[in-house]
């Protein structure tokens, strides 16, 4: 119970930066995803349920507060909390969560997550796909993981 | 059957349970246009509105360059804006000076303005807008709300050139407006003297000096300048009096002149009665 709590108030704290101070750090329109950091986070710790629901509660959340595509969020982030899930294992959270590990599941997880989004947002515009699509996942990635290597070396120095 | 399913669920429950997400969330994003959703997204889009504006103040920093290269580009159009602006202020209130003026000493003036000015020693003219197509004739005096400026002495069909009182031909019979006391107004080409005034005649510094009726080329009473210096030198008869004109000459943009010309018959007499 606690825990949710605790998981709770990170997540609106999480959304209320994603929303108001992030866009402040945007290059060329691009911005890294706090919140995708914690969903990954989630997965690699506790697995693929609980990774697959905190995307999809986090997604929603993310959802209500952008004027953008509702529900978009919500999917993209529940592929990449499940996909991040995949790399649990109880008996290596530390060493996951804590080296070059993280940030290459966080690579891999944000790619699939932006290529969702954007390819679902993008579609029936007159903005060009492809190039765009690739375009925008892969810088949007690149910026969450460099981001992401802030936490990274807050878990090396947690136990798990 | 149900008991199979049910532990084929229970085997791929990640799965499962991704699936009823991804499903809701397509499910969502079909519902886009429903009010409640709408209404939902509201609330907290005024929320995180709040919060955006209360960091406001925090600089975007990576965008900083750009942002200061536009507020320069928009700093240099409002620099020019404001200047445009007190330009025509300053006009205004000039214009709104010169509307009371439509007459000098009973006179009609035509309003011109300065398009030249040459305020070194050896010249001290003035060109200006208007010329003979205007009414405007060579020894015309020209005036401003402040005072005496000049006398036309070159006119054209548009443009005609004013020696200023700075300037060393030119002469005004003037007296003291307090004393009354007469002179002749003249320069030296930088500052300007009412010379002919003898020792024992009462002149102080900060008595105004005006034209006087004696001048058959300038109205009577148009302000000249003021008493700035008294000098007696020794074994001379007369004083030194130093005026500062009341015109601004670097300063005149607009000047107006004087519609009259020297009285004929006053002239002929004058010059019958010297010979």
């Amino acid at each position: 119970m606690r825990r949710h709590l605790q998981s709770s108030v990170i997540v609106l704290v999480l959304v209320v930066l994603q929303a108001t101070f992030i866009p402040l750090l945007n290059i060329n329109g691009v911005i890294p995803d706090l919140l995708l950091l914690w969903v990954v986070y989630n997965g690699i710790r506790r697995g693929q349920i609980e990774g697959v629901t905190a995307g999809f509660l986090v997604g929603l959340l993310q959802d209500l507060v952008t004027t953008q595509f509702f529900g978009l969020a919500a999917l993209s982030k529940s592929i990449a909390g499940f996909l991040a899930g995949y790399f649990f294992n109880e008996n290596k959270t530390g060493v996951t969560l804590g080296t070059y590990r993280y940030l290459l599941i966080l690579g891999l997880c944000s790619l699939v997550h932006n290529l969702a989004y954007y390819t679902i947002f993008l579609l029936g515009t007159d903005v060009p796909g492809g190039l765009t699509v690739i375009t925008l996942t892969v810088s949007a990635s690149a910026y969450t993981m460099a981001v992401g290597s802030l936490p990274m070396f807050a878990f090396s120095r947690m136990r798990f | 059957m149900l008991e199979r399913l049910y532990k084929l669920i229970l085997f791929f429950k990640e799965y499962a349970i991704l699936a009823g997400f991804l499903v809701l969330s397509f499910i969502l994003m079909a519902m886009n246009d429903n009010v409640q959703i709408k209404q939902l997204r509201t609330l907290a889009t005024v929320g995180v509105g709040v919060l955006q504006n209360q960091i406001a103040f925090i600089p975007r920093y990576f965008r900083l360059a750009e942002e200061n290269e536009i507020l320069r580009r928009m700093n240099l159009q409002m620099a020019d804006e404001v200047s445009r602006l007190r330009e025509a202020k300053l006009q205004n209130l000039r214009l709104r000076q010169y509307l009371e003026i439509k007459e000098v000493a009973g006179y009609p003036v035509q309003a011109a303005n300065v398009i030249s000015k040459n305020l070194t020693m050896l010249r001290n003219t003035l060109t200006i807008d208007m010329g003979s197509k205007d009414g405007i004739a060579e020894t015309m005096p020209v005036v401003s709300p402040e005072g005496l400026v000049g006398m036309v002495v070159a006119v054209s069909d548009r443009y005609a050139v004013v020696n200023l009182l700075l300037n060393t031909d030119f002469r005004v019979s003037a007296k003291d407006q307090r004393s009354r006391v007469d002179g002749i107004v003249s320069s030296n080409g930088k500052d300007v003297y009412l010379k002919d005034v003898a020792n024992s005649q009462d002149v102080l510094v900060g008595d105004p000096i005006i034209t006087s009726n004696y001048s058959n080329m300038f109205p009577e009473g148009i302000r000249v300048g003021l008493v700035t210096s008294i000098e007696s030198a020794p074994g001379s008869l007369l004083k030194r009096i130093e005026v500062t004109p009341s015109v601004d000459f670097v300063n005149l943009e607009e000047v107006f002149v004087v519609l009259r010309t020297p009285d004929s018959e006053r002239r002929a007499l004058e010059s019958s009665s010297r010979r």
